[in-house]
């Protein structure tokens, strides 16, 4: 039976809630945004605050553009972690009020896997997924029933060092989108390379960036070598993953997948190393409540059994600590 | 046998009557030119001067033959073995994880860190060669070495999470003499990456 279910998103700047049936298809999409103070970053108590606003809202919109009452709702899924304590606890108890007074099952799921699972409605089997947001910078893939995390940022994640580049230079937030629209020249700065394996290091690149400004460089010259290196780090730990696993797909995730330059360069490694490339549309890899909703059925479909431990928001909720028992 | 690895193809050929290996970096085309230029040529330089030090010291790693930056190629001795990963399938999975803490400790005494010794990165014969230093570097550092366990301890972990490895390797790795600094190296570096939860 063609069963929906509604996801709700709150783990960082982002609230959201989405629609999805069973089939796959996306009956909305909501989101709402919370834009820090210009040169402040994330504030916790704040962040949440602009969710508890903005959460009836988006309920309201995703129900009328989806044209579905309560009733139609078979399943509430929202991100229990990982994710800042203060913006987890708005989402949940939002899931928890609207689930538990119309008397529909409730699961809290992991955010990293989300943006593995919406991969695979992409038509991704059994990819690599090279997750870059703001707090996270993982490679990601599917080893005896868990997600495993084979490569990950050892300092910061990659948007938040864009972010703070950025912020530093004196632009406002989302510091990522900022850089790419400004980035421009063919010339390349030389900025600390930093791969380790499969792991990466963010963390010097942008202060050696924030120097190049400093002594007298273009800011967008700077940009372009900041992303040129940044991503070819990304790209380079995401091909040894791919070939330590012997994988042959790809997906990108995270709200930095939505860079139009990363996208290019992931899809010529993918092509020059013969694996498929799937790259979800740009509302679906930033942070949203269809992913949440998705991997709550899927979940759910599996016949998983929801314990007094799934409604716990846990801000430390590892991707490797899920027992993926729907795969 | 051919294999297309991360930054490598690597292949056997015949070179004046013997199956040697030929390892040659291509080209990557999402690279900016001159960050890929840079790149190539430093780590082919580094690999096989690193490889010839640890050579000369007597290390398990394969001998190199010629060097061309010319292709990007290096020749290098033909190791006839099961990658670790494999071997530690076998039931004698315990006295490989020992071979290979006592290789990657001895390494780290001659102050050269691997970079990249995951599971598929040593092979077994009749003992066990480390191979494949593309992202090896001169160091003493202890965070570069604590590095390196924890490569190596994260695709134990993610590759064979059926055995318990990392004890076995960590004893091991400790009766190096100057194992101690490593391993708390290692534990910051645990708290601060993979098992700093604190994610959002």
């Amino acid at each position: 039976m063609n069963s929906i279910i509604l996801g709700i998103e709150s783990t960082a700047h982002t609230a959201g809630v989405g629609i999805i049936t069973s089939e796959g298809e996306i009956l909305s999409n909501q989101r709402s945004v919370y834009i820090p103070e210009k040169g402040a970053g994330i504030h916790p108590r704040e962040a949440a605050n602009h969710h508890s606003e903005n959460l009836p809202k988006l309920f309201k919109k995703a129900f009328e553009e989806a044209n579905i009452s309560s009733d139609d709702i078979s399943l509430v899924s929202y991100a229990r972690g990982p994710g800042l304590g203060p913006c987890l606890r708005t989402g949940a108890t939002a899931a928890r009020a609207f689930a538990y007074s119309n008397d529909i099952p409730l699961l809290g799921v992991n955010h990293c896997v989300a943006h593995l699972e919406i991969g695979l409605l992409e038509g991704a089997k059994d990819p690599v997924l090279l997750y870059l947001s703001g707090a996270n910078t993982q490679v990601i893939a599917y080893a005896a029933g868990r997600y495993r995390v084979f490569g990950e940022t050892i300092d910061i994640g990659i948007g938040n060092g864009l972010d703070k580049f950025a912020r530093e230079a004196g632009m406002g937030f989302p510091g990522g989108p900022k850089l790419e629209k400004i980035a421009e020249g063919d010339e390349l700065i030389d900025l600390p390379y930093s791969v380790k394996g499969m792991d990466l290091a963010f963390s010097g690149l942008m202060t050696a960036a924030k120097q190049k400004v400093d002594s007298g460089y273009s800011l967008p010259k700077v940009a372009y070598s900041v992303q040129e290196t940044a991503f070819a780090m990304s790209c380079e730990v995401s091909e040894r993953a791919l070939a330590h696993t012997g994988k042959t797909e790809l997906v990108l995730g995270g709200g930095v997948a939505c860079n139009s330059r990363l996208r290019e360069m992931a899809m010529i490694m993918a092509k020059e190393r013969g694996v498929k490339c799937f790259v979800p549309e740009r509302a679906l890899c930033v942070d949203n409540g269809v992913m949440i909703a998705w991997l709550g059925y899927q979940m759910m479909n599996a016949d998983y059994e929801i314990t007094d431990k799934d409604n716990v928001v846990n801000q430390k909720y590892r991707t490797d600590m899920v027992e993926v028992t729907w795969r | 046998m051919k294999f297309r690895g991360a930054e490598a193809i690597v292949e056997t050929i015949e070179w004046n009557g013997k199956t040697v290996v030929s390892k040659k970096r291509n080209r990557r085309g999402y690279r900016h030119p001159s960050l890929e230029k840079k790149l190539v040529v430093e780590r082919l330089r580094s690999e096989s001067r690193i490889m010839e030090r640890l050579l000369s010291q007597g290390i398990s790693v394969p001998a190199i033959y010629s060097v061309n930056l010319s292709d990007n190629s290096i020749l290098m001795e033909f190791i006839d073995g099961l990658t670790l990963e494999r071997a530690l399938r076998k039931s004698e999975f315990e006295d490989y994880l020992v071979k290979t803490a006592e290789i990657l400790s001895t390494i780290h005494s001659l102050k050269i860190v691997h970079g990249d010794p995951t599971t598929s990165n040593f092979l077994v014969t009749d003992r066990i060669y480390a191979i494949d230093f593309g992202l090896s570097s001169i160091s003493d550092d202890d965070e570069d070495r604590a590095s390196d366990l924890r490569v190596f301890l994260e695709s134990l972990d993610s590759h064979h999470s059926e055995i318990n490895g990392r004890d076995i390797f960590l004893e091991v790795y400790s009766n190096w003499k100057d194992a101690n600094p490593v391993l708390e190296a290692l534990k910051v570096l645990e708290l601060r990456g993979r098992y700093n939860l604190m994610r959002g």
